[in-house]
């Protein structure tokens, strides 16, 4: 089932959409932890000029930012990317449960594919969660990365993938993005 | 701009941080190395105090670095949070940053830095004309800091109330150089102002 819900400690992890300049330094601050501190991105690529354009969705244990997601809005799908979680609360499923924030997010917009773009070895993740892969071709590069899509509504979730409008745009769609840091 | 092969030297930029860019870069940074590295939460790093400092970012060939964040007190300048990012650690950017702030406190005039100094750290402090200042070292954020103050070589002529007004307003770390309200000046005083309301009761 979905990650609706999760709790670390006996305390929920509460999700909310970054409304506040404070709210979003907080995503960029998960953000540069994750990837600039642990995993040696540098800033130009992961701030990579898109923060702006894009809706920044929250984790937090209490008052503690823990996790971030930034999702962006296409005419056929919207793409979740840049998940994060702070390193010493993972293994909780504050990943899934952001993801499905962005899933619940776009449904209320009536979006129906998700779309994203993973380093191949993080792809198992988000096959976990149900998301499958587009095609088998990686982009090429330092960085390499996998398509991967996931309907917004659950109930069709064997729809041919050929079928979904999201295909024929997302495989032009050729993104260098960092990976995920969720494992 | 990613960083280049260093087939070359690379070019070190030291800078106020004055754009909201640049104010990213610097935060971006912190939580990069204290809280993706040490663990520190996110409200022991932004503690409150971000908004009524100066940050000092440096740049290797364009890419945010180091960072450094200045509070002004009466009488010293307290320098915190300094950092550089792991990839550009061992490239000894650490003691010219840290005498880039003390020369730009030393400009507005400021005869002291002060510092709380992470204990491994004490040894590189003491190079740089640091000496500590307190005998009991105390701890927050999971670390044991010490007190450390340096004299600094203060400007012949620093900042006073009777400096022309137009140096007052130049950027902060361009004391020296005209500023973009000095070429206001050209174009005159014409007093703009909107029309005077009536007061409004309720």
């Amino acid at each position: 089932m979905e990650t609706r819900s999760c709790s670390i400690d006996g305390e929920f992890v509460n999700t909310r959409i970054a409304g506040r300049m404070e709210d979003t330094l907080q995503a960029f601050a998960v953000r540069a932890a994750c990837f600039i501190g642990e995993q040696d991105v540098p800033y130009s690529e992961e701030f990579d000029g898109q923060d702006f354009g894009a809706t920044h969705l929250l984790a937090y244990l209490g008052n503690e930012p823990i996790g971030a997601l930034r999702v962006r809005w296409f005419q056929s799908f919207a793409m979740p990317e840049r998940l994060a979680v702070m390193q010493r609360f993972r293994g909780h499923k504050v990943g899934q449960l952001l993801l499905e924030r962005a899933r619940a997010l776009a449904e209320s917009r009536g979006c129906n594919i998700l779309y994203t773009r993973v380093s191949p070895d993080q792809a198992i993740y988000f096959e976990n969660q149900r998301w499958r892969r587009l095609d088998d071709g990686q982009t090429p590069g330092a960085r390499p990365t996998v398509a991967l899509v996931r309907p917004v509504d659950p109930a069709k979730e064997n729809a041919e993938i050929a079928d979904m409008d999201a295909f024929a745009l997302s495989t032009q769609y050729r993104l260098e993005m960092p990976a995920a840091a969720v494992a | 701009m990613t960083p280049q092969t260093p087939t070359q030297s690379p070019v070190v930029t030291i800078k106020l941080a004055s754009t909201s860019d640049e104010l990213l870069q610097s935060y971006a940074l912190r939580a990069a190395v204290f809280m993706g590295e040490q663990q520190c939460p996110y409200w022991e790093e932004f503690d409150g105090n971000d908004y009524s400092a100066s940050h000092l970012m440096l740049y290797v060939d364009g890419e945010p670095a180091a960072s450094m964040r200045v509070r002004w007190f009466s009488g010293f300048a307290k320098l915190e949070r300094a950092i550089i990012l792991k990839r550009y650690r061992s490239m000894g950017l650490f003691v010219p940053f840290v005498e880039w702030a003390k020369s730009f406190a030393a400009q507005k005039g400021y005869p002291k830095a002060y510092l709380h100094g992470q204990k491994r750290l004490w040894e590189i402090f003491e190079r740089q004309g640091f000496r500590k200042i307190n005998d009991q070292p105390f701890h927050f954020s999971d670390h044991e800091y010490g007190a450390f103050a340096a004299e600094l070589d203060v400007a012949d002529d620093p900042p006073s109330v009777l400096t022309d007004p137009m140096v007052l307003n130049r950027p902060e770390d361009q004391l020296d150089r005209r500023g973009i309200l000095e070429e206001s000046m050209e174009r005159g005083a014409s007093n703009p102002h909107a029309e005077w309301t009536e007061r409004r009761i309720n």
